[in-house]
């Protein structure tokens, strides 16, 4: 499975919206269930799927896919 | 043999909720956030359905990021949540009439509370104060709580759970803080301690949940997570979060399912390791070494699930005198004969045994919790007795003395003198069967038997010393019970001080012993010197001694004496009292055309004391 469909499903599942509307351009103001409660959750479930750990000075930066995917890939991540 | 060993994916394909709660309790797998919400999707689709549970939670920090940690609990047990966060913040507000707390109707309410939010002097250091100074903060910090609680507590929400959470840092002085003068972590224990006994003396349907317990089960560096604390005032990592959700979710499952009352457990490889039979007294795992300490350890345990008021029944496929010679002459047995309310030592399929069980109890089979390390009788039981909660004994001994740590149905909430003698009631109940066995082989008939047992019955009217109690015979019995009404302890209090109900209990003691509070009536007084019988319930632990009647007529005469001219009562036919079903003609109430029981007290005068084969003592209403 590549990162970007492994972190398809975990934003589909921690939001609780389907996958289909995660694309590889997807922003948090796109989705109405990425609010902030969704966004600690999201950094809670990214740090466990990809077996990382997230600095809280990243929180705010990491609001895009894009963003989570350049994130992972300096932390090394492959899928 | 139970399976020791899950990755995940396993979890995913096992079918029942009970063996998904006792796998994730073995497993020790620490889930991340995606795979709590996998599993308690997966719970959810599994049978039987689930049952709703409304939960309100008053908060001082972040409480929404622990939604997919009750959702996961809640699932496991069969339970659809529906939770209620009040606004951040101590929110007194929800402690008033009208608040949406209250429009929600929870049947569970927690308070997430922090120290420093009860007393501003705890935003410095404790360790700062000398020992007089802690001890008066103490006592302010535990009333001004308990005033916050108690304003939540007179209001209908359900079973409250109230917690502190404890300090992300270790106590003030570090490593000599335990032996210091001024510590922090003895002015935290004693102020505890003040803390449960209040509530336990002061409040009814309140339960301090304590977070320094799960703290310590799954240590600091677990339990907290300061990136999410600092950045978004949320407390708790995962495993944190999982084992606090699971710990309200339990308050919720003993509210919601049959009361648990007995432990029935099989002893070859349960209660030691090994076969009786064939390793015999010798070659079974009992005692200090390997594997047998683990099964003195599970024993032990056991003699706690017992002072917390469940009884111990053996149900085993072994030779009696096999299993006799274990519990009178192993060394290391330390279950005895006297611990096991009852037992069934045969070759009998044990469905059938567990049947027979019941009803030498007295105990419906939703109330039995069955032990066994077979997979065939584990699966026999489930399949043929589905209200009976089946745990299957771990195939590794290490991990025998825990396995029913994680049953929330073994957890209560209260505790009163009857569930701590309820042992010595049951022994005490094989002794009169006996002594009856003994009379009718003399040729005696039921009334000798009945005189010579020189019973006394104690009445008591609106007392209170007994809520708990009078709450839990509410909750608990289901086969003597008129109209099965349950009552929480805030309830029940609510009766005792109007003045419009007559509310009584009463003990029974014969030359065995005292059976302690075992039957309850509630009258309501309405207008016209009309009185309705709200509730009328015994325990079946008394049955067949006349207490019923006597109970009854002495109420009869009281309310007679009061004024009151007509008694309506109902029965209410559940699946379980058709024992009472002629109790109320029996007793001489009129079944009317309205399909209520009537009794006239001029037409019908209540019979007198000397009816019944017990001497009444009651208390003498101006």
């Amino acid at each position: 499975m590549s990162t970007f469909s492994k972190l398809q499903q975990t934003i589909a599942a921690t939001l609780k919206v389907p996958a289909t509307k995660i694309t590889e351009t997807t922003r948090d103001e796109e989705l109405a269930a990425w609010d902030s409660l969704g966004h600690v959750n999201l950094m809670m479930a990214l740090e466990q799927t990809f077996d990382v750990m997230l600095d809280v000075e990243d929180f705010p930066k990491l609001n895009s896919v894009p963003a989570i995917l350049a994130y992972l890939q300096a932390q090394g991540v492959s899928a | 043999m139970a399976k020791t060993k899950f990755a995940f994916d396993d979890l995913t394909q096992i079918s029942s909720r009970s063996e998904l709660r006792a796998a994730l309790a073995l497993s020790r797998l620490s889930l991340s956030l995606p795979q709590a919400q996998t599993l308690s999707a997966h719970a959810k689709t599994l049978t039987p359905g689930l049952q709703p549970l409304r939960l309100g939670i008053v908060h001082t920090y972040t409480s929404d990021l622990l939604d997919p940690w009750l959702d996961l609990a809640a699932s496991l047990e069969g339970l659809e949540i529906a939770t209620y966060h009040a606004p951040y913040g101590l929110a007194l507000q929800e402690a008033r009439e009208g608040s949406e707390l209250l429009a929600h109707q929870p049947d569970v309410t927690l308070l997430l509370l922090r120290r420093e939010d009860i007393h501003p002097d705890l935003q410095r250091p404790i360790t700062g104060l000398p020992p007089a100074d802690q001890q008066a903060l103490s006592g302010e910090f535990v009333d001004r709580l308990l005033a916050i609680v108690g304003q939540f507590r007179a209001h209908k929400i359900g079973q409250l759970v109230v917690s502190l959470l404890p300090s992300l840092t270790g106590p003030g002085l570090g490593i000599y803080d335990a032996q210091a003068e001024r510590s922090e972590s003895a002015w935290w224990a004693s102020t505890k301690t003040l803390v449960g006994t209040r509530i336990r003396e002061t409040l009814n349907a309140t339960v301090y949940l304590d977070l320094d317990e799960i703290l310590q089960q799954v240590g600091r560096r677990s339990f907290f997570d300061q990136r999410y604390w600092y950045s978004a005032r949320f407390p708790f990592a995962a495993d944190a979060a999982r084992e606090l959700a699971r710990r309200v979710v339990s308050v919720g499952v003993l509210g919601k399912t049959p009361k648990a009352k007995v432990i029935v457990l099989d002893a070859d490889n349960t209660l030691w390791g090994g076969v009786i039979g064939e390793d015999g007294m010798n070659g079974i795992g009992l005692g200090p070494d390997y594997p047998g300490s683990a099964f003195v350890d599970f024993q032990k345990r056991l003699l706690e699930y017992q002072q917390r008021g469940f009884i111990l029944a053996l149900c085993s496929k072994n030779n009696a005198a096999d299993l006799d010679q274990v519990l009178r002459e192993h060394p290391h047995q330390v279950l005895k004969d006297e611990h096991f309310a009852a037992r069934r030592v045969n070759w009998v399929p044990k469905p059938d045994n567990l049947i027979s069980l019941a009803e030498e109890l007295n105990l419906g089979l939703d109330s039995f919790i069955f032990v066994d390390d077979s997979d065939h009788e584990c699966a026999a039981v489930r399949h043929r007795l589905p209200q009976v909660e089946v745990i299957q004994t771990p195939s590794r001994p290490v991990d025998v003395p825990t396995c029913l740590d994680h049953v929330a149905r073994l957890e209560v909430l209260t505790l009163t003198a009857e569930d701590l003698a309820k042992t010595e009631m049951y022994a005490q109940e094989r002794r009169r069967r006996e002594f009856s066995e003994q009379l009718e082989q003399g040729g005696s008939g039921a009334g000798d038997y009945l005189a010579k047992l020189e019973m006394k019955m104690r009445i008591g009217l609106d007392p209170a010393e007994h809520l708990a109690r009078l709450s839990q015979l509410t909750q608990k019995t289901n086969q003597f019970n008129l109209t099965t009404r349950r009552y929480d302890e805030h309830q029940m209090q609510g009766f005792i001080d109007s003045d419009d109900w007559v509310v009584a209990d009463f003990s029974l003691a014969d030359t065995f012993g005292d059976s302690g509070i075992v039957g309850l009536a509630l009258f309501r007084k309405l207008e016209a010197k009309r009185a309705e019988l709200d509730t009328f319930l015994m325990s079946c632990r008394v049955i067949g001694r006349e207490a019923e009647s006597a109970f009854m007529h002495s109420l009869l005469r009281l309310l007679a004496d009061q004024g009151i001219e007509e008694i309506v009562a109902d029965y209410k036919p559940t699946a379980k009292n058709e024992l009472v079903k002629n109790f109320l003609p029996q007793q001489g109430f009129r079944l009317g055309d309205d399909g209520r029981y009537r009794m006239q007290l001029a037409e019908t005068p209540p019979k007198p004391e000397s009816a019944f084969p017990i001497q009444v003592d009651m208390p003498i209403v101006a």
